[in-house]
């Protein structure tokens, strides 16, 4: 089952190295809210966790999945199967049921899936059309997501209760017990050695991101002592692994007080809130009583009531004061090419109005090549077409400019072709 | 010579009520800021915080401070008060000298650009009362003098050439300024 999963989420080089392809895009751009940087980093997390938990299994680099939409594809993927009864499904319906996603993705990862046995024909024969699908690796995938949601810890809190009931169990044996302990040791101290690590070496930010190793630790070892006490009394034979135990657990203590150390002490230099994550903060606003809440300010004294005054802010505010007159000024425009139903609308109105009446006269419509025909000159005819157009789109004027097909060419006249149009008068005048 | 009760009354007390006025021979409690009256009749007590823990922690942290209304007015009347009443701007601040409200009123006119009348007035009077309020003037109504306030003392070394600047740049309290290098 384990390694069905492991077939699936690894996928061929160059399946999506680069993260993010276009393709991808499209799926969150398909509707789905535009996503916050939170969410984006939670994404990061998950897809951190998957990576960890499948680097040992990777047979070659940059041969995992990516991207967390194509755990999705996936996830899809597996639900049409889910939903398609025992007859399985051909590689179109599936594409079909996927047609959320972009198809060239989807059908990308039935390849993969294919390839690395997560779903298979129904009957191993060729030209068989149908096919099945395993349910392991969407297990795998809920478990998976599950361990990225809250860090792996409740995992280990969980895997710690297993242990314990083991190893108090009637039938253990010392090599049950053995095994227990070792495979605790295993854990604690390579969360201790990452703790360490990060703690002396890496920068804040990373420090930030892994501090659900540093929370809810008490209970966690606790449940180990528990563990490593119930052994001990069982087995006496087992005190050397009993005592590595023991040495990884105050391992992982000191790393985890060396790392809460460290982002305190940064925390206290820059006064940067966000070194925790904001749920932890509304955590802490939430659960902790007044006397905790008020010595986080402990070292703070505001001398707030009095308002201050920066001498730079005195000095803007000089600066600003003399000027009478700080109302903006629209840029210059160029003369003549100004749209007419934008620099001044209350008199472009009236002029336009009065425009189109002088050539509608009493006449509910004007053809507009007599109109600009008559013009004078070519720049006079630019001028009666731009009011015209105005006239057109302005929504407080009732005329209606309409344009025919075709052009009237005529070689002597001044606009020496114009298109056939009509300027009409929609409604009655008022 | 205070103890740790009398000092914490007198930091609750410049908490609540700004810089205190305390009689001649009162001493300074630990962490405040003692200033002489020029007159010899008492000081003033400043509270005095590092400069890790003032006001100016707020805007580093994004907090609002206390609310101030009409912010550049008032702004530009401090500063009118300090060209008024800092007529050495090498010499100390504190204490200044008392200026009638008329010159005040002046440069505080040039500073705001032209104003009705009306509106000026109005405006330089809320920015007197808030100004010594806040204890960064003292206003005396009655005789209608200005000098500048026991708080003006708390600005730091950098404040002060920022505030040397600015004198520079503005208008002397008399009708003709006085040339820059009048300035000893």
């Amino acid at each position: 089952m384990v390694i069905l999963a492991i077939r699936l989420l690894l996928s061929p080089v160059g399946d999506n190295v680069s993260g993010l392809s276009p393709g991808e895009e499209n799926v969150t751009d398909d509707g789905l809210v535009q996503q916050g940087l939170d969410d984006l980093a939670g994404e990061a997390a998950v897809l951190r966790v998957y990576r960890q938990a499948f680097a040992v299994l990777a047979r070659e680099a940059e041969k995992m999945i990516l991207s967390p939409q194509l755990l999705d594809v996936d996830e899809a993927i597996l639900s049409a199967f889910a939903a398609s009864g025992s007859d399985g499904l051909t590689e179109e319906q599936v594409r079909n049921a996927c047609r959320a996603f972009p198809e060239p993705t989807v059908s990308r990862r039935f390849e993969v899936l294919k390839g690395y046995g997560a779903v298979t024909k129904v009957f191993e024969r060729p030209n068989e059309r149908y096919y099945r699908a395993a349910f392991a690796p969407y297990i795998m995938l809920l478990f998976l997501r599950r361990i990225a949601e809250r860090g792996g810890q409740s995992e280990l809190h969980q895997l710690l209760s297993l242990e314990h009931e083991s190893v108090s169990a009637a039938t253990a044996t010392d090599a049950d017990g053995r095994a227990s302990v070792e495979r605790l040791t295993q854990v604690f101290r390579l969360i201790a050695n990452e703790l360490s690590i990060m703690s002396l070496g890496a920068d804040v930010v990373q420090l930030r991101e892994n501090a659900q190793l540093l929370w809810g630790n008490e209970a966690l070892i606790r449940r180990a002592e528990k563990v490593h006490a119930t052994v001990l009394e069982r087995w006496p034979s087992l005190d050397r692994e009993c005592q590595w135990l023991r040495a990884g657990l105050a391992a992982y203590r000191d790393a985890i007080d060396a790392a809460a150390a460290r982002l305190i002490e940064r925390a206290g230099t820059t006064r940067a809130l966000g070194l925790l994550p904001a749920e932890e903060w509304r955590t802490f606003a939430r659960t902790a009583d007044t006397e905790r809440l008020g010595a986080v300010l402990d070292g703070f004294v505001f001398d707030a009531p009095a308002p201050w005054f920066d001498p730079q802010v005195m000095t803007e505010a000089v600066e600003t004061g003399g000027r009478p007159d700080t109302a903006r000024m629209p840029p210059p425009r160029p003369v003549g090419d100004a749209d007419p139903t934008e620099t001044s609308p209350a008199t472009d109105q009236d002029t336009i109005r009065a425009t189109v009446e002088d050539l509608l006269a009493t006449r509910d419509f004007v053809e507009v090549n007599e109109v600009l025909r008559m013009a004078p000159d070519w720049a006079a005819a630019r001028r009666l077409l731009a009011q015209l157009t105005a006239a057109h789109h302005d929504p407080a004027l009732p005329y209606a400019l309409t344009w025919a097909e075709g052009l009237d060419v005529a070689e002597a006249a001044s606009p020496a072709w114009v298109t056939p149009g009509r300027l009409t008068r929609t409604e009655t005048q008022p | 010579m205070t103890g740790p009760d009398e000092t914490a009354l007198a930091w609750a007390r410049a908490r609540a009520g700004g810089p205190l006025r305390v009689p001649v021979g009162t001493p300074a409690p630990a962490g405040m800021l003692r200033l002489p009256e020029p007159s010899g009749d008492g000081a003033w007590l400043v509270p005095q915080v590092p400069e890790t823990a003032d006001a100016r922690v707020l805007a580093e942290m994004g907090l609002a401070g206390p609310l101030l209304e009409q912010p550049n007015d008032t702004a530009r009347l401090l500063a009118a008060v300090l060209r008024c009443c800092w007529p050495d701007p090498l010499a100390p601040i504190w204490p200044g000298v008392t200026a009638g409200s008329a010159p005040v009123l002046a440069v505080f006119g040039e500073l705001t650009g032209p104003r009705d009348e009306m509106a000026h007035r109005r405006s330089a009077v809320a920015a007197l009362r808030r100004l010594d309020q806040a204890g960064w003037l003292l206003w005396d109504e009655t005789a209608d003098t200005i000098r500048l306030g026991p708080r003006v003392a708390l600005w730091s070394g950098s404040d002060l050439s920022t505030l040397r600047q600015l004198w520079r740049t503005m208008p002397g309290p008399q009708p003709a300024p006085p040339a820059p290098e009048a300035a000893p």
